[in-house]
């Protein structure tokens, strides 16, 4: 078993109990969101001394089943365009394996899969993460703030200014009502892909890119990612088994939180109007952001390009994950009051009515 | 009374066309252009919602208002034109379809040689030959997106028409003179009860537009139904707040007689043969609809020969309210305290138990078969499910079965939303026996495979590194394939490993939320 630790974490009680809170946590987050989820649930792994790389490696993994169980509902309702998806799978794919090629060198050439290999792809995988999910965080605020005064939807500068570049060949997908050039959407299955295989959340890229690039609706935008992740996590997971960094155990434990807090999201989102969505999720993300750059002195230290004393790690670790839980557990908090506000609320009004139709028979015996 | 509509592209000589035909009929003449400029004086920004539509773009909720007043202020000033005159010849974008389940409407749609088109745009435009020939394309593309973005219909599909006129072969004089003659016959005369449904259409788009006029309502995004003066307003739970004023706004509108307001996120449609208030499928509905706070909207299909106006094709016709008295508003729910027993239908006894639940989306009769359902039924509105009870029972039972699952395909792929039979609803929605074996089953296969999985640790991150007893297996029974043979194994078993828990382990969390009834 110790030999394994290098690459696998032992897994104990209390730990387990922690990448449970992490899936529902990251499954509430995703179901609210509309996609994502890895966000939270990849650093939080992280931060429990899962090398970076297994992180990934097992979100991926996760992800791919929980897209399966998603996309079949989202068939159902007809918000899945599976030609869109088909179309981003290709690229997609070669961004994945990229992904998985770079982090899989960065964990093994350091120094076999010691302790230098893993802070090497972890401060590559915690960069990335800084570097996207701070311009997502922003751009969500910056849409929340913007929506909030002026009432209006997302912005549509970046759509606007694609459909003004004339780049054939143009593909129409009837689902999605949408003619899209054959180019963007190659480009846009490439960084999905990348981004899925690096850091677990491709779905932050993919589903703003169909509906600000391609101007698919917001619904379907969601479903075809769902379905395009299927796929994406299918792919990711198995190019990731194949270097040995998948661990089944933390992608099952992961699946006991987020296939119940996934439902408990989306039913929040029925519930709390579109501002506060984007502000709420804004907030998790650039706090989760903030998490991840406190743990960075921690892997530059590692691979000796600063020189800080080793036993202040557990301070950053400790604080990082510290900033990550209450992102998460606020963010689960808000969300929480709003359901079971909803649930109340809904109740009362059911109880209203059984005494009304009381009152009413009353009257109706009397007269 | 008769609606004449013409569809056509842009340089493609119906506009030319229509005029004629009206000139001949002595009909009123209304263009696309007619209909924006007076929706403009309403301060309705067409413009503005054009661009949103054809473009790649997201609807803010600013937009989808400006949609919805758009779509309610189209359907009431075709409505009132053509009540004001012996006819109406309307050519432009998707005319049928802001009257939807008026029939007897002679649509028609105006094709014209590609050249010709190019030529005309040439000369009138002074653009050379390929801006013009990019100008048609882009218009028509335009057109379509429009057209499908407001009513979810593609302007191309033949089977939205009844006539389509080549204008590359026949001249516009005797293209004119051919649909006279097939306006002047009897499928395309209107009857009572399409007069009827345009009604109802008018006082629905009239109170939709008195409350998006409304400043205590204007911010509100609701779907207005009438049934003979009786209104049905769906809202958001967002605007609850709104919703109270809704029976003061729109006390006074000429022709309501009653307002109903149901706070519903969606709507469910029901159709069947005949509705019993107390059967085991309307208790279901009642509790998937509370549970998905949806509306449930009722359609009574009949056979064709059972329309009372002899012989007639497909009518509509509303469930008859119970009383005429105004009701003022009930918080959302509605009541049926002071109805008197003019009409206690079975339809109308469901709809009350659906009004008392605060479920109602209004309810109408059918007659006819899968075109005249359709054609009764908005495309525009979102439906989450739809529900087909028993039909055409007294055919007997392998017809009935025929029917329903004919229907069910038919209506399958118009609509977005699952399609399901009676029998399916209770198993596919509601917690039941089969939920809880199902349940159970899948909870012993995660259970055993996390026992294994973690009672087996040592062994299982082993094979997942691919080292240990796994590497030494391999080599000893693969020795030429240990740089791949390895990877391939685990890869394998982590691909077929993982559906099935997600499948195993969703179906249990699935089953117990289905259980709290928190889907």
């Amino acid at each position: 078993m110790e030999l394994l630790l290098g690459r696998f974490i032992e897994l104990d009680l209390a730990t387990c109990l922690q990448v449970v809170m992490l899936g529902a946590v990251g499954g509430v987050l995703s179901g609210f969101v509309g996609s994502g989820g890895a966000f939270f649930m990849t650093p939080g792994m992280m931060n429990l001394g899962v090398p970076g790389v297994v992180a990934v490696a097992s979100n991926i993994t996760h992800k791919f089943g929980k897209a399966m169980m998603g996309s079949k509902k989202h068939g159902e309702y007809g918000n899945v365009d599976k030609r869109l998806a088909l179309f981003m799978v290709a690229t997609s794919f070669i961004g994945i394996r990229v992904a998985v090629m770079i982090n899989s060198a960065l964990f093994g050439n350091a120094d076999g899969h010691g302790a230098g290999g893993t802070a090497a792809s972890n401060l590559y995988i915690s960069m990335i993460f800084i570097l996207i999910l701070f311009f997502v965080a922003i751009s969500m605020l910056r849409d929340a703030m913007k929506s909030s005064k002026e009432g209006a939807g997302p912005s549509m500068k970046i759509s606007a200014f694609i459909s003004r570049l004339y780049l054939p060949p143009y593909i129409y997908f009837k689902v999605s009502n949408v003619k899209v050039s054959l180019w963007v959407i190659l480009v846009c299955g490439l960084a999905t892909g990348y981004l899925a295989g690096t850091i677990g959340v491709g779905g932050f890229i993919g589903v703003p890119a169909m509906i600000y690039i391609f101007g698919v609706p917001t619904a379907v935008a969601a479903g075809s990612e769902l379905y395009l992740a299927m796929f994406m996590g299918a792919w990711g997971a198995l190019s990731y088994a194949f270097e040995g960094f998948v661990d089944i155990r933390l992608a099952m434990l992961l699946y006991l939180g987020s296939l119940v807090g996934v439902y408990v999201g989306a039913y929040g989102v029925k519930v709390v109007n579109e501002v506060m969505i984007r502000m709420v999720t804004g907030l998790v993300i650039l706090l989760c952001v903030l998490s991840r750059a406190v743990a960075v002195p921690m892997y530059l230290r590692q691979l000796g390009l600063i020189s800080m004393d080793p036993a202040w790690d557990p301070y950053f670790n400790n604080i990082s994950k510290a900033i990550l839980f209450f992102a998460g557990i606020s963010g689960l908090c808000i969300i929480l009051y709003n359901v079971i506000k909803a649930y109340r609320q809904r109740r009362r009004i059911r109880s209203t009515l059984i005494e009304a139709r009381a009152m009413q028979q009353t009257v109706s015996t009397t007269t | 009374m008769q609606l004449i509509c013409i569809s056509r592209g842009t340089f493609s000589g119906g506009k030319s066309l229509a005029q004629k035909l009206a000139r001949n009929l002595d009909y009123e003449c209304l263009s696309w252009e007619d209909l924006v400029d007076a929706a403009n004086q309403e301060g309705i920004q067409v413009g503005k919602l054009e661009m949103a539509t054809v473009n790649p773009a997201v609807f803010s909720r600013r937009l989808v208002l400006e949609k919805e007043q758009f779509l309610a202020f189209a359907t009431s000033y075709m409505c009132s034109r053509l009540m004001e005159s012996p006819g109406l010849v309307y050519h432009g974008r998707a005319g049928h379809h802001k009257l939807a389940g008026v029939s007897h409407i002679l649509r028609v749609r105006v094709l014209a040689d590609y050249e010709q088109r190019i030529n005309m745009i040439m000369q009138e435009r002074r653009l050379d030959r390929q801006k013009a020939a990019r100008y048609i394309s882009a218009v028509d593309e335009d057109r379509k997106r429009w057209a499908y973005s407001m009513y979810g219909v593609s302007l191309e599909d033949p089977a939205n028409y009844d006539m389509i006129v080549n204008l590359a072969g026949m001249n516009t004089e005797n293209a004119a003179s051919a649909l006279v003659s097939t306006a002047r016959l009897p499928d395309f005369q209107m009857t009572p009860a399409d007069v009827n449904t345009l009604k109802n259409l008018d006082l629905a788009a009239r109170t939709r537009l008195t409350l998006a006029k409304d400043e205590r309502t204007h911010g509100a995004s609701v779907k207005v139904r009438a049934d003979k003066g009786v209104v049905t307003v769906t809202y958001l739970p967002q605007d609850a707040a709104m919703a109270e004023f809704i029976p003061a706004v729109c006390a006074g509108l000429p022709g309501l007689k009653e307002v109903h307001a149901t706070m519903a996120m969606t709507n469910i449609l029901w159709i069947q043969e005949e509705f019993h208030p107390d059967s085991d499928l309307c208790d279901q509905m009642v509790e998937i609809a509370t549970k998905w706070n949806a509306a449930v909207e009722l359609i009574k299909l009949e056979p064709e020969d059972k329309a009372p106006a002899g012989g007639q094709q497909a009518v509509v016709e509303a469930a008859e309210p119970l009383d005429s008295e105004f009701q003022g508003y009930n918080g959302g729910i509605e009541n049926d305290s002071g109805h008197t027993a003019e009409d206690d239908s079975p339809l109308r006894t469901t709809l009350d138990k659906l009004a008392r639940e605060g479920r109602s989306g209004g309810g109408r009769v059918v007659y006819g078969g899968q075109r005249q359902l359709i054609n009764a039924i908005d495309p525009a509105t979102p439906y989450t499910l739809v529900v087909i009870g028993e039909i055409f029972s007294s055919s007997g039972h392998a017809a009935v079965l025929r029917a329903t699952r004919d229907l069910r395909n038919f209506l399958g792929e118009r609509f977005k939303a699952p399609v399901v039979t009676a029998d399916e609803l209770g198993s596919q929605y509601l917690f039941g026996k089969r939920d809880m074996i199902r349940a159970g089953a899948c909870l012993a296969v995660t259970v055993v495979l996390f026992f294994l999985i973690f009672g087996n640790q040592e062994f299982v991150l082993a094979f997942l590194s691919q080292s240990g007893w796994f590497a030494d297996a391999v080599e000893h029974s693969f020795p030429g394939a240990t740089d791949w043979a390895p990877g391939l194994v685990v890869s394998a078993a982590v691909f077929l490993l993982i559906p099935v828990v997600a499948f195993c382990y969703g179906t249990v969390a699935s089953s117990i939320l289905k259980l709290i009834k928190m889907e």
